[in-house]
């Protein structure tokens, strides 16, 4: 069950030719996939594409209705072998991930199918998480495109532009006999907008309407036929894309009247740029502009005669390529030189090599273009210096200020996360043990690297830290530590990682969170599924269950490890004893501790409703949250270093005489105990207290209320006639 | 000529769980019902949600014989015209990334806070300074609207999106009618305090905001006249005192009679009156309030008969009850998470039966067996009852190891406060005393720093109090000890296993 539910929307998929489609970049994709007579599609969720898996999830009625097959793949890698169905068959499949990771991941199966050749249309639609709001390392996936000659489309960031060119993405494909990437940028997918809808197509071939199996040797990755493949790109295949790309007018010229001048830009940027021309007085709301742009929607390969043609005649022209190195630069001088055109190229000589084109920099970057015209002397509504003034109205002296004022905001486990009590008893494990070298992975856990946790040292890839782990145990002076989610070990742990360790005799430990969902990317289902967890008294009338539960203890024991134990998180006593005997044991070969907790949001998600239930209809429920002591926390905050619970925060001291803020547990806490088990394990200080709130109390539980309370209110009115009596 | 067409930019900042994503589907919403195009996009990152959320939204007028417009996914410094924050500190960031435009922007935020981490996880107070973001923020916005949401939302049962949607719709900064704001309003779950709290949220915000804002005036504190023989003897020997630390002192009195007895608050009166000989009288006699803010605090240590006391205090039952919102009548379990150690029970002992308790292996593993960590059921008769019988224990303290203990440490404190080359000198170690807090190692940390900070000034040949500050600050940056140890080290004689 994935964080967002998409089941509303994906009711829009079944509007019909005329009908107006409002909504996500994402949903619109789905949509357009559907609109194409797409067969099969599949993926694997990570931002900003998680949505697309999460709407196709949530669609399965629609695509069984039509005949589409839907995997959720086990990885990348899997996801693009499932793109071979059409090699052999005019079977449209479409497959989708965050780019340029689940690239790197896909590459084997990518290269073979882009050398085989397809002959159903065959869409990579990649979700480029490059620039701001990115989570992963930056790289583009243009590189990629190129060496294994895929096509690369980058259409224009409007729906209408979105939804045509996934079916001219196909269209291309087939035309051309090659896998196309189809890439949307992490602000496309989540743009709003409307666009006309076409019926759904169902597929050629499915279930209802199998193919005839045949064998085309020659599409075999194999010697001698690889030659071949190798030459056939180049001969025909780049040659019948070109001509395709020309003939259906996939890229777009917008004439201008200063016509010395040209913009060449990506589909991707287009909106940026008339933003920035308006900005100057050169373009309107609606796109008309007063210097002709052509629009990449295809970003590879580029069309030779298309950019003569634009080029030819122009003093300069302006070349928008986010990113390094200027691939697209480079084929266009090529491009030039070949034919001899003489104008002036500008691109990363006056735009950054690195990051985004943001507003700011297209602004920048186009007014140094316009400024740098000699024919014909453009009118700027901004002169230059007034551009770069825009960057910051504030003082240097009040950004320097400001600067110790802004608190960062690194993203943190969340509240009652079942990974904080293991990272806790990791930190208190440290203090005992000397500092640890950590090898992380992806997932959630890999925000223990920030503060407060600041637990681990390298992150190499999506279940690779054991792996990476391997190259030092040797020069480590405590045993080789690495920690994995459930998502990493079913994505790539369990082959790179333990079964390569056990293979070679790997000392080390170890730790698998499992947390029952895939929850960085926002709680998608994974083979294994926690037990449910034992969180301080909140209900669990009903135990998750999946049919075929895979068991992460099983694979491993397969895999051959023996050393194996599984513990609950909120237990952090019992977590540092199975850590300590895991890192001082003489036992040989691998050591596996699963760390096992079920994701809070997830969780909360699935028994806020049952609690509801059960409260509404008499039954009898405790709810736990906790609460801190103001009068006896001193406001040292010692607790907040070993959790970073969201919950539990500060706030002003009401101790007159003290003056730092005290520990405060508000009001959004789960009650998941992590505080008071902190509290008792690291010795802390006794200000925690659980408060369970009891609901329905049974006949015998409200007669001892009752006499416990008038005992306890006998006390506190003494107590009270004592305070009059030594008042001052 | 009319200026051209352009659209409306916003950008609103939220943190993750804030409904950020539905304050944007409900202005979709409006803007539709209205008859414009708003186009929207996000950076929502990872499912997480302790991180910052950027939504943007560009509105324009729909037009029958136009095509659709063009509109840019990325909010540009200097092009702004609503710029929405759910945080005050968010809205710094939103001025120091260049998003409000003096010329142009209006600003709406809440100007409550909430917390990074590093400003949670600091020993001591580790907030931004919220003044100045507001000070900031009314010198660059072109309008800035604020006040409260999180406590008007709060009221109303609902959340800081409904709050945000009626500020947007009454600081007027979008052209749309307040009927189709409401209307949106008016389905789904929490209809009805969505409506109040977009409905007060909207007087406010079209009242300009900020007027109706007005914290506390500061109060000025009066000593009051004495209404028992007790406040006769104590009262006037607080009023000897000059009249700016009326107020600290008097709180330390009132804690230490609490604590203790008449005899510890009369000893705590004529500890202040010896440092007021030696305050030069300067910022309003600081050097006498801190140190006796510090020695109060400090006097009144939190050994376990203290923890008892607080825990049984009568005003705790309603404060939680308030504090977890427990409907009235309902019932409320009450468990303590204690973890009492060997040497909190020493202390409580007489001192020469304490030592030998600490000295004897044999008794220490014993009793260690028997103590540890402790769940306690505060709302059970036999828990308040033993609670109170550690309360009692306070008739003892005096003589306890505990206290010979903790006044070793104070007098080395106070007598160094009161020895300082110079008033300003004095200060700085007074103000160290702030650094005596926590429970057992954390306590056991701080207090030690303290005294390896009042050993190295020894050593100094001039004493400064920017050092002292500095190795204060270095002390309580937490549990890693390099940048304290080092400074000690780097600018004082002591050596590296003295300050171990």
């Amino acid at each position: 069950m994935a964080e967002r539910s998409f089941s509303e929307e994906v009711k829009k998929l079944r509007a019909g030719a005329g009908d107006i489609f409002e909504g996500e970049g994402i949903l619109a994709i789905t949509k357009a996939l559907l609109q194409s007579g797409v067969s099969y599609v599949g993926g694997y969720q990570g931002s900003p594409i998680s949505h697309l898996m999460d709407v196709l999830n949530d669609a399965q009625e629609i695509l069984s209705e039509l005949g589409v097959h839907f995997e959720a793949n086990g990885s990348e890698a899997t996801a693009a072998a499932m793109l071979s169905a059409s090699i052999n068959y005019p079977l449209r499949g479409a497959v989708t991930w965050k780019s340029t990771v689940g690239t790197n991941v896909a590459s084997d199966a990518l290269s073979n199918l882009a050398s085989a050749g397809v002959t159903g249309g065959a869409l990579v639609i990649v979700g480029e998480d490059y620039g701001e709001g990115s989570s992963i390392m930056q790289e583009r996936s243009y590189a990629f495109a190129m060496k294994a000659q895929m096509w690369l489309m980058d259409p224009r960031p409007n729906l209408t532009s979105i939804t045509e060119m996934v079916e001219r993405g196909f269209e291309l494909s087939e035309a051309s006999n090659t896998p196309v990437f189809y890439m949307m940028r992490i602000r496309g997918c989540h743009v709003t907008g409307e666009f006309t809808a076409k019926d759904n197509v169902a597929p050629a071939f499915n279930k209802h309407a199998p193919v005839v199996p045949q064998r085309e040797p020659e599409k075999i990755i194999l010697p001698p036929y690889v030659y071949e493949q190798e030459r056939e790109k180049i001969a025909q295949r780049l040659p019948a894309a070109i001509k395709f790309i020309r003939e259906q007018g996939l890229n777009e010229h917008f004439p201008g009247r200063y016509e010395s001048l040209g913009i060449i830009t990506c589909g991707g940027s287009y909106n940026t740029v008339i933003r920035a021309l308006q900005r100057q007085g050169l373009a309107d709301v609606y796109g008309n502009a007063e210097v002709p742009i052509y629009c990449m929607n295809v970003a590879y390969p580029l069309v030779p005669d298309e950019l003569i043609e634009f080029c030819v005649g122009k003093e300069q022209v302006l070349v928008l390529e986010e990113g390094q190195p200027e691939y697209i630069e480079q084929g266009i001088q090529t491009i030039l030189r070949r034919r001899d055109v003489q104008t002036r190229v500008y691109g990363k000589d006056i735009m950054p090599m690195a990051g985004e084109y943001t507003g700011q920099v297209m602004l920048e970057g186009v007014t140094r273009f316009l400024l740098a015209a000699t024919e014909q002397q453009i009118p700027l509504e901004l002169d230059l210096a007034s551009v770069l003034a825009l960057q910051t109205p504030v003082s240097d002296e009040d950004i320097a200020a400001l600067m110790e004022n802004l608190p960062p905001r690194p993203a943190g486990l969340c509240t009652g996360c079942p990974e904080r009590p293991l990272f806790s008893a990791i930190k208190q494990l440290q203090e005992e043990m000397g500092p640890f070298h950590i090898s992380s992975d992806i997932g959630c856990h890999s925000f223990a690297t920030a503060a407060p946790f600041n637990l681990g040292n390298t992150i190499m890839g999506y279940g690779l830290s054991l792996a990476s782990s391997s190259g030092m145990r040797h020069a480590l002076p405590h045993k080789a530590i690495s920690i994995m989610g459930d998502g990493g070990f079913w994505h790539n742990g369990l082959t790179s990682g333990v079964t390569s360790a056990v293979f070679n005799g790997h000392d080390g430990l170890l730790i698998i969170i499992d947390n029952g969902y895939s929850a960085a990317t926002g709680g998608q289902d994974i083979p294994s599924l926690v037990e449910p967890s034992l969180i301080a008294s909140t209900i669990d009338a009903q135990q998750p269950q999946r049919e075929q539960w895979q068991s992460i203890e099983d694979a491993c024991r397969g895999a051959g490890v023996d050393w194996l134990q599984t513990v609950s998180t909120y237990n952090i006593e019992a977590m540092k004893h199975t850590l300590r005997e895991a890192l001082t044991t003489d036992a040989p070969g691998l050591k596996v501790v699963i760390a096992e907790g079920e994701c809070m949001l997830n969780r909360q998600r699935r028994i806020k409703p049952l609690l509801k239930k059960a409260i509404d209809t008499g039954q009898r429920v405790d709810r736990a949250r906790f609460y801190i002591d103001a009068e006896t926390c001193t406001g040292d905050h010692g607790c907040i270093r070993l959790s970073g619970c969201p919950s539990l925060t500060i706030k002003d001291n009401p101790d007159p005489l003290r003056v730092d803020p005290v520990s405060y547990v508000d009001n959004s806490c789960v009650g998941c105990g992590v505080c008071g088990t902190n509290a008792h394990s690291a010795i802390l200080c006794p200000s925690f207290s659980q408060i369970d709130l009891v609901y329905n109390p049974t006949r015998f539980e409200r007669l001892r209320h009752g006499l416990r309370a008038r005992v306890r209110n006998w006390w506190r009115d003494r107590d009270l006639r004592r305070r009059e009596l030594a008042r001052l | 000529m009319t200026a051209p067409l352009k659209t409306i930019n916003m950008i609103v900042a939220a943190l993750g769980g804030e409904g950020g994503g539905v304050l944007t589907n409900w202005l979709i919403d409006v803007a539709k019902r209205s008859g414009w195009y708003c186009q929207s996009t996000s950076l929502a990152g990872v499912a997480q949600r302790t991180g910052a959320t950027i939504y943007y939204l560009e509105f324009i007028p729909r037009s029958k014989n136009q095509p659709e417009p063009v509109m840019s996914l990325f909010p540009a410094q200097g092009d702004i015209d609503i710029a929405v924050t759910s945080e005050i500190a968010e809205a710094g960031r939103m001025i120091s990334r260049g998003f409000i435009s003096p010329e142009r922007t209006t600003l709406i935020s809440s100007d409550h806070r909430v917390y990074g981490i590093t400003e949670k996880s600091a020993t001591a107070d580790g907030t931004a300074d919220t003044a100045f973001i507001l000070d900031l923020s009314t010198r660059y916005a072109n309008r800035f609207v604020h006040f409260d949401l999180l406590e008007l939302v709060q009221r109303h049962g609902t959340v800081i999106s409904a709050g945000l949607f009626g500020a947007i719709a009454g600081a007027g900064v979008l052209p749309f009618q307040r009927d189709v704001f409401t209307e949106v309003l008016a389905v789904g779950k929490g209809a009805a305090a969505n409506r109040a709290a977009f409905d007060e949220s909207f007087d406010r915000a079209h009242s300009g905001g900020v007027a109706l804002y007005d914290p506390d005036p500061p109060s000025v504190f009066g000593l009051p006249e004495a209404t028992t023989p007790l406040g006769a003897r104590l009262l006037p020997l607080v009023a000897a005192l000059p009249e700016g630390v009326h107020e600290v002192v008097y709180q330390g009195v009132l804690r230490l009679l609490d604590y203790q007895d008449e005899a510890y608050a009369a000893d705590f009166l004529q500890r202040v009156a010896q440092v007021v000989d030696i305050d030069s009288g300067h910022n309003g006699y600081d050097l006498t309030q801190e140190t006796a803010r510090w020695l109060a605090l400090w006097m009144a240590f939190e050994d376990i008969p203290r923890v008892a006391q607080l825990k049984c205090r009568p005003a705790r039952e309603t404060e939680i009850r308030e504090e977890v919102r427990a409907a009235s009548g309902q019932f409320i379990q009450v468990t303590e998470f204690f973890h009492p150690r060997v040497e909190e029970v020493a202390a409580l002992l007489p001192k020469a039966w304490g030592q030998r308790l600490l000295n004897s292996n044999l008794l220490t593993k014993v009793l260690e067996s028997m103590l540890g960590a402790r769940k306690l059921r505060t709302d059970k008769v036999l828990t308040q009852w033993t609670l109170r019988r550690l309360a009692a224990l306070k008739g003892g303290r005096r003589k306890s190891l505990g206290f010979s203990q903790e006044w070793v440490m104070i007098e080395r404190w106070f007598s160094a406060v009161l020895s300082a080359p110079s008033p300003v000198v004095a200060k700085a170690i007074a103000d160290c005393g702030g650094m005596v807090k926590g429970y057992g190692a954390t306590r056991h940390r701080t207090t030690s720093r303290l005294l390896v900070i009042l050993d190295a000034i020894k050593t100094q040949d001039v004493v400064t109090a920017d050092f002292i500050c500095r190795a204060q600050k270095a002390a309580m940056l937490g549990e890693d000890s390099a940048a304290f140890d080092d400074l000690i080290q780097s600018e004082s004689s002591l050596m590296e296993h003295a300050v171990q």
